[in-house]
């Protein structure tokens, strides 16, 4: 019997007012696998990626995380799960009032109890991962975007959680810090933590990801390992959007 | 100088009565906008329409009439406010409606991605407001609000109408009465003593609000960007 899937959705649907943003989204993410969602702009990558913690309400379908049902309607348990899945968003998003240090300690120290010389110490190890033990007392707006997206990462994992979402994590970054950012998401990748990763960085998704999930219209048109859904592709759609995108953006 | 002397006792009350409605105003229009302006910033229809109609409907009353109306349509509802409850609510409920504005506004100005990656971490809703979107929100709303209370302070000079004994009446009293008593007039000196008075009060405040400004602006120099500056206007007397 193979053990249940960490994340697991089923038929879960989004509206919009009058406009269907996903239709019947069927998706498992094993513990310890990283799987990443492309798509072309508007297909409703970021849509899904917040259902997955309630960022966006579903309407309707089920979501299971670590075996045990979510309930939809309940913001409580929604704020619960937000605690065990991690988000990184495309603008980092740090807290600008606050300093690096404050940043990374303050959900540890109110949702999990910890000190705040246990919350610091775990802070500053974590910095020191990225490289930025350094800026632990400076304020965000005396970081550039790379290093602020790598405290956004290590905030999120300062949390202990059982796997985060990245919506485009490189996005609004300068070319020559992209790649600092997704040596750290390789890291995290090695060292076994589950992720979901929308992203645009298709040479990233080749190399690290378990499963490439492709989206178009608010629905999955197909998945499948890297090598084969890059390799041969099956569906018309997702051979337009791979042909769509710069050849050197496909074997970066 | 003898004047004062004399009426020294009389113009202490009316100073008194003046900082005590002052400052019970400023009490609930400040706890009635941090709550307002807050409940209009949740995802509750209901309770942003609520505040909306609040807001609209006391802002554009003329203060005056709403002191008046508190005054005298309260006792035809059962009511029997006494002339210092009466301006009291009527400044409140105009001030509140001023101050929940600016509090929502300076709130909404937050970007919304701070509401989401504090929502993200697993803060409970109350925690994103005291310790993300609030804080950040508070450089936004001190200017405007500390003028809508000197405004306020000001506005309870609008007592003296209803017979409210508040420092501003007292001079006009003290001017009355030299007149007849007395046979000169005094109310050049008398409303000079007021207005610096009023003068004192109100700039001790801006000048807390200013200090207040610059200890939050202090840690982070941070550039606010523009589309996060926009505060609301200082609110006007009507
Ligand atoms: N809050 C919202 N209200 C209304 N429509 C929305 C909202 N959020 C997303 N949409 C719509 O849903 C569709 C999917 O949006 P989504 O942001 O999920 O796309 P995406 O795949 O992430 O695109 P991109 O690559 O540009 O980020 C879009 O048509 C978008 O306009
Ligand atoms: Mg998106």
């Amino acid at each position: 019997m193979t053990p249940e899937p960490l994340i697991s959705l089923r038929g879960l649907t989004k509206r919009f007012g009058g406009f269907q943003a996903l239709h019947g989204i069927d998706l498992d993410v094993e513990a310890g696998s990283v799987v990443v969602l492309i798509g072309p702009s508007g297909s409703g990558k970021s849509t899904l990626i917040r259902c997955i913690n309630g960022l966006v309400r579903p309407d309707s379908g089920s979501l299971r995380v670590a075996g045990r049902p979510v309930d939809l309607g309940d913001e409580g348990a929604w704020q619960r799960l937000r605690t065990e899945i991690g988000m990184v968003f495309q603008d980092y998003a740090l807290f600008p009032h606050l300093t690096v240090l404050r940043n990374m300690t303050l959900t540890p120290m109110r949702r999990l109890g910890l000190s705040r010389a246990e919350a610091e110490a775990q802070a500053r190890a974590l910095l020191a991962r990225v490289g930025l033990a350094h800026k632990a007392e400076d304020h965000p707006s005396a970081l550039s975007g790379g290093q602020q997206q790598r405290v956004a990462i290590v905030r999120a994992l300062a949390m202990r959680p059982k796997a985060i979402l990245f919506d485009e994590p490189t996005s609004a970054l300068d070319p020559e810090t992209i790649a600092d950012v997704l040596d750290v998401m390789r890291g995290l990748a090695r060292d076994g933590t589950t992720m979901v990763v929308v992203t645009h960085e298709m040479g990233f998704a080749r190399e690290v990801a378990d499963r490439v999930v492709f989206m178009a219209e608010g629905a999955i048109v197909e998945e499948g390992p890297p090598a084969a859904l890059f390799g041969e592709p099956r569906h018309a759609r997702t051979k337009s959007f791979l042909s769509s995108l710069r050849p050197e953006a496909l074997h970066a | 100088m003898d004047l004062l002397v004399k009426n020294l006792p009389f113009i202490l009350q009316g100073l008194g009565m003046t900082l005590a409605l002052s400052l019970t105003t400023l009490l609930f229009v400040t706890v009635l906008s941090g709550l307002l302006g807050v409940l209009a910033t949740l995802r509750f229809r209901s309770l942003r329409v609520l505040v909306r109609v609040w807001v609209e409907l006391f802002r554009d009353i003329p203060l005056i009439v709403n002191i008046f109306l508190v005054f005298f349509v309260a006792p035809l509802a059962g009511l029997d406010l006494t002339p210092f409850w009466a301006v009291t609510v009527g400044l409140s409920l105009w001030g509140s409606a001023n101050g929940a504005e600016i509090v929502r506004s300076g709130l909404n100005a937050v970007p919304r991605h701070q509401w989401q990656s504090a929502a993200a971490l697993g803060l409970k809703t109350w925690e994103v407001y005291g310790f993300i979107t609030g804080p950040q929100a508070l450089r936004a709303i001190l200017p405007p609000f500390v003028g809508l209370l000197t405004l306020l302070i000001q506005a309870t000079s609008l007592g003296a109408l209803v017979g409210v004994g508040e420092f501003f009446k007292v001079g006009q009293i003290i001017v009355e009465r030299t007149t007849m008593m007395e046979g000169w007039n005094p109310a050049f000196l008398v409303y000079g003593a007021v207005l610096v008075t009023y003068f004192v009060i109100c700039s001790g405040l801006s000048w807390f609000g200013r200090w207040l400004e610059r200890r939050l602006g202090r840690p982070q120099a941070r550039p606010v960007p523009a589309a996060a500056a926009s505060p609301a206007p200082a609110p006007q007397l009507p």
